[in-house]
């Protein structure tokens, strides 16, 4: 397999993460952002594993899909309570912390 | 028991007592309980002396230390806290417990109309003061001598402003920390000083002829504030604020002793410098002269003895200045009784008539007649009758002046003797002869608890001046009855003191109007010149410097710390603008430094 190629596409799905995070408005677009973001990571370190033989990086990327379900689930728990509150999830609504 | 176990019980039974009143609010707060519990802390303490005196007794001049180190520094301890039991201590710890006993016990009687929290409060204060003078009596060293003398200096101050409700009673309590504290300094310069010299804080150190005189006339200031000693003595007539018990114990007996005490420990350290000696002698004979003359112009019969003492306690000073530890110690333990003694019957007399003004009193001894007799005894005893305590000790401190032939000093503290016959049988006259007054005519008697205190001090009144043989032996000090010329002198000025006064006040064969011609220098007493002088001096002094401190405090200090306020309140002002709240600007500085970091990686 040709590393570099992979890591390309890691790093191009990575900048379409990045992208969503910057652009999205709507709370629901900036979470699949960040899952994005997640998997360029794991694609990482699945690439890196595969390439050394060693099973390290695969190990880890299995703790990051973990870790992320976890966060997308508190995600999706401030997601309704932010609809619910304000009958939207626009990010823009929620300023309170600057006050 | 050894004497090191019975000391450290007679120091550490109070210490506890002290710290379970403070702990244990409630049981403070509930008074009678924490006033029997101080007495029975009091009476262990005083029966642990006792058996240490006796101990002392059986084995003259042993000598007990136990220390522990204290202060370490590069490899050894600069100090040591222990306790150490010889003669001078074992016998000082025996007249500390014996009278805060017998004044603890007068005060349940005293006391018993105060309400319960203060009552608990008041023995806490009791059995703190005998923690901290006992560990004063006992320490191995002029360090822990210090620690001690601070410790009586705060219950002293916690207890004349005992009603500190009372503005003058804190206003007293006050002035009598300042001016302790202001002599203080002396003995804090002076120790230091011990410690420059010769490396350690001992009491019988050699110190290099030319540190001596600056160092121990350092040290005797301190002594002048804590003994009252002219011209810091103002501060003890002020102290009669405090509940009379506490003139007794504090402000009479023991605590203004304490600075004698020190004098006798470190009389060895004092023997090496001449100029200081004399110093003492003549400050001792000043005071005890000026003092006496005021004592004749009070109306209060506490003022009264509070001058008295501040006049015996020069006495006592005189001596040592002379040489003589043992007449300044002598007298010390005398004095201790029946000027203790002296107070509890005040004490009892204030107690039945409301006043301190001697007008309200007056021919009090048929309302309370042991009260009188104890008064009696303990007053002839003062004015130095033949036989009585006083009698002994301040003629061996006559003697001695005489021997050193320093007849300045020798000539004021006759006429004081002649003074203070004169002073207290005015009192004695006054208070308990002659038609009685209305209060007195409605006094009630005491209560026992009020008078066993009588009767047990009476006893060391009457019969001390006996012993004055055995505590020289006790103390290693050669001792001889003189009853030379000066003995004689002051004896018949001393009589003729009391005739004086009975004439005067009792038979009003010679009219007051006689004195007219004195009118003015009492008034002039009166009028408390050197209190004037102190306040003069504060107000053109201190307060001029206090008042450039505030100004360099209010408008330099403060000034930069407004700035820095102000620097942070409009700092914060233009930083808030950065938080705009938008989760997407944060995004963006976040990516924006994550595309910086890795351009300068690449760079790198």
């Amino acid at each position: 397999m040709n590393l570099s190629a992979i890591l390309l596409l890691a790093a191009g799905l990575f900048c379409v993460g990045v992208y969503g995070l910057l652009t999205r408005r709507n709370a629901i677009g900036i979470l699949l952002s960040v899952e994005l973001m997640a998997n360029a990571v794991n694609i990482n370190l699945v690439a890196f594993s595969a390439n050394s033989g060693s099973p390290l990086g695969q190990v880890f990327a299995l703790f990051t899909m973990a870790v992320t379900v976890a966060e997308v689930v508190v995600g999706l728990a401030i997601l309704i309570l932010l609809f619910r509150s304000r009958g939207g999830v626009l990010v823009d609504a929620a300023q309170e912390l600057k006050r | 028991m050894s004497p090191i176990s019975l000391a450290l019980v007679a120091l550490l039974v109070p210490f506890g007592m002290a710290l379970l009143l403070v702990l244990a609010a409630p049981l403070r707060r509930a008074g009678w309980p924490a006033a029997w519990l101080s007495v029975l802390a009091a009476a262990i303490s005083l029966g642990a002396s006792l058996s240490l005196l006796a101990h002392q007794v059986r084995n003259t001049g042993s000598l007990s230390l136990l220390e522990q180190p204290w202060l370490p520094h590069a490899g050894r301890s600069l100090v040591t806290v222990g306790v150490q039991v010889d003669g001078i201590s074992a016998s000082m710890a025996v007249i500390v417990t014996l009278v805060a006993f017998c004044v603890q016990v007068f005060s349940l009687g005293y006391m018993a109309a105060e309400p319960k929290a203060d009552l608990g409060r008041y023995f806490t204060y009791h059995s703190l003061f005998i923690f901290s003078m006992l560990a004063l009596v006992f320490a191995p060293n002029m360090l822990q001598f210090f620690a001690g003398w601070e410790l009586v200096g705060l219950t002293s101050y916690l207890l004349i402003g005992f009603y500190y409700r009372k503005p003058s009673a804190a206003r007293a309590a006050v002035k009598a920390f300042w001016i302790t504290k202001f002599a203080d300094m002396g003995l804090l310069l002076g120790v230091i000083l011990l410690f420059a010299a010769t490396g350690g804080f001992s009491w019988e150190a050699r110190v290099d002829p030319a540190a001596i005189t600056l160092l121990t006339l350092l040290i005797f200031v301190g002594v002048m504030g804590k003994s009252a000693q002219f011209p810091l003595h103002v501060w003890l007539p002020d102290a009669m604020e405090g509940p009379t018990p506490v003139s007794a114990l504090l402000h009479a007996a023991t605590m203004v002793a304490a600075g004698v005490y020190l004098l006798v420990r470190a009389s060895p350290l004092f023997a090496q410098a001449e100029l200081t000696l004399e110093v003492m002698t003549w400050i001792g004979a000043i005071t005890a002269f000026g003092a006496a003359c005021i004592a004749l112009v009070q109306t209060d019969i506490k003022k009264v003895l509070a001058y008295s003492t501040c006049s015996q306690l020069g006495y006592m000073v005189a001596a040592l200045g002379a040489g003589s530890v043992l007449g300044g110690f002598f007298h010390l333990m005398t004095h201790a009784f029946f000027k203790a003694l002296l107070f509890l019957g005040a004490g009892a007399v204030i107690h039945a008539v409301h006043s301190n003004e001697l007008s309200a009193m007056g021919g009090l001894w048929r309302k309370l007649p042991l009260t009188a007799i104890t008064f009696i005894i303990a007053a002839l005893a003062l004015a130095g009758f033949p036989g009585l305590a006083g009698f002994f000790s301040k003629d061996l401190i006559l003697e001695a002046i005489f021997e050193e032939q320093r007849w300045g000093p020798y000539a004021l503290l006759m006429a004081a003797a002649f003074l203070t016959a004169f002073y207290m049988s005015r009192v004695v006259f006054l208070a308990f002869f002659g038609a009685p007054s209305e209060a007195a005519s409605r006094a009630q008697p005491s209560p026992w608890s009020m008078r066993l205190p009588l009767i047990v001090l009476a006893i060391p009144s009457l019969g001390a001046g006996l012993l004055a043989w055995s505590f020289a032996e006790l103390q290693g000090l050669p001792y001889q009855l003189h009853l030379g010329p000066t003995g004689l002198v002051a004896s018949v000025l001393g009589l003729s003191g009391i005739v004086l006064a009975y004439l005067v006040y009792a038979r009003r064969s010679i009219p007051l109007s006689a004195f007219a011609s004195l009118a003015p220098i009492g008034a002039s007493i009166r009028s408390a010149p050197i209190d004037r002088l102190y306040q003069a001096l504060y107000a053109q002094g201190a307060l001029r410097v206090a008042a450039l401190i505030a100004y360099i405090d209010r408008y330099l200090i403060d000034g930069l710390m407004n700035l820095s306020a102000w620097l942070t309140i409009v700092g914060g002002r233009r930083l808030r603008q950065v938080q705009t709240g938008n989760v997407r600007d944060y995004v963006l500085v976040l990516v924006g430094a994550l595309i910086l970091l890795s351009a300068w990686s690449v760079i790198q």
